[in-house]
């Protein structure tokens, strides 16, 4: 499967009222073409996905928050899984579209492909991980996927993906309308002081 | 010297309910207090970049944090600020230490971060104040009211001793 054919499947099963935070470059542009809205489309502050979705999940204990994160963003804050892993945040899920290249710059290698992710993942202090190495495993795919929403507790799913060939438009919401319209969509509300 | 129990009370009536940094030892009272605060929740972070993007995803979430630095930090923050905490309008507290001053003369690390400090704040557009421990509250106060007024980030740096 390609990436964005993980995140339309992936549309079919949400529930609607998950909180989920993209990382910059085309998964961002997939999430927001692709899935339900508004949801948090990181444009820039690349490596920064888990960190944003950790936040989010610390301050909304109540709501399922996920992470859909290329692998180049992944690796470039790879510190934030062993935070992740020690808080272990109950309502945490991240998924790692792992196409083993920067696709949104032109298809460069990462060092993706020497990596067990299940080992990494596990050996950072992560209980419920999910490692899907084969490419054509739609079946595989939807099943972790619902699992994913269903299980309790922090959980990671890393998913092998064909590189993505297909151009979405650029997402045409300003920055800071979409931290307006996610305050707006899921009702966050401010303490005053 | 600013006592860390107060500015932690202080903090907690401003409604910050959440810390995360990267130790630097002008801090290192403050992070023994809040190591033991039961109202705000520290969290050690492997880099400051990682520190600002839990920072930012807490206050998508609606909720209220500051982060902690050595101002060598500041050198890893660019992107983590201009494409994310600036850009989508997000008010944080940003504590940095003020390193590379005259007492740090044998640290020659921070030497050349020390004198560019406040001009890469400037040059960042990021607002900032040096604290002083005589009326702390008030400058705190002032600063905390522009941040959320403005929704953006703010720096306080903080010189040797400020925290004892
Ligand atoms: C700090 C920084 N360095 C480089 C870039 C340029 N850049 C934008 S997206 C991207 C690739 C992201 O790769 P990945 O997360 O694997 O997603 P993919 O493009 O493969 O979908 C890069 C290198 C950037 N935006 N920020």
């Amino acid at each position: 499967m390609k990436g964005a054919e993980v995140i339309s499947l992936f549309s079919e099963i949400l529930q609607g009222d998950e909180m989920i935070v993209s990382s910059n470059g085309n998964v961002s542009r997939q999430a927001f073409h692709l899935l339900n809205k508004p949801h948090i489309y990181l444009r820039g502050s690349m490596g920064l996905p888990l960190s944003v979705g950790l936040g989010l999940s610390l301050s909304q204990p109540e709501n399922k928050v996920i992470v859909i994160t290329g692998d180049g963003n992944f690796l470039m804050g790879l510190g934030s899984l062993t935070t992740i892993a020690h808080f272990s945040p109950e309502n945490l899920r991240i998924i790692i579209l792992d196409n083993e290249v920067y696709a949104t710059t032109g298809g460069q290698p990462t060092v993706s492909s020497t990596i067990n992710y299940k080992l990494l993942m596990e050996g950072s202090g992560v209980e419920n991980v999910v490692s899907l190495t084969s490419i054509n495993n739609e079946k595989e795919v939807k099943k972790s996927l619902v699992k994913l929403l269903k299980q309790e507790g922090l959980q990671m799913l890393h998913i092998k993906v064909e590189r993505d060939d297909i151009k979405l438009a650029n997402i045409d919401w300003h920055p800071t309308e979409i931290t307006k319209k996610f305050h707006f969509g899921h009702k966050i509300h401010f303490k005053s002081s | 010297m600013i006592d860390s129990i107060l500015f932690l009370e202080y903090m907690k009536k401003k409604n910050y309910s959440l810390a995360i940094g990267v130790p630097c030892s002008y801090f290192n009272n403050l992070l023994i207090e809040l190591e033991r605060s039961s109202e705000i929740l520290y969290v050690p972070a492997t880099r400051e970049d990682e520190a600002i993007g839990i920072a930012s995803g807490y206050y998508f979430g609606g909720e209220k944090s500051f982060v902690i630095m050595q101002n060598s930090g500041l050198g890893n923050i660019g992107d983590a600020l201009t494409s994310l905490a600036q850009l989508y309008g997000i008010p944080m507290l940003i504590f940095v230490s003020y390193r590379g001053l005259k007492e740090d003369d044998d640290f020659p690390e921070h030497s050349i971060m020390g004198e560019i400090t406040e001009n890469l704040l400037e040059s960042m557009k990021i607002p900032f104040s040096v604290l002083e421990e005589e009326g702390w509250q008030k400058s705190l106060s002032l600063l905390i009211d522009k941040s959320i007024k403005k929704n953006q980030p703010v720096c306080l740096l903080i010189k040797k001793g400020v925290f004892g």
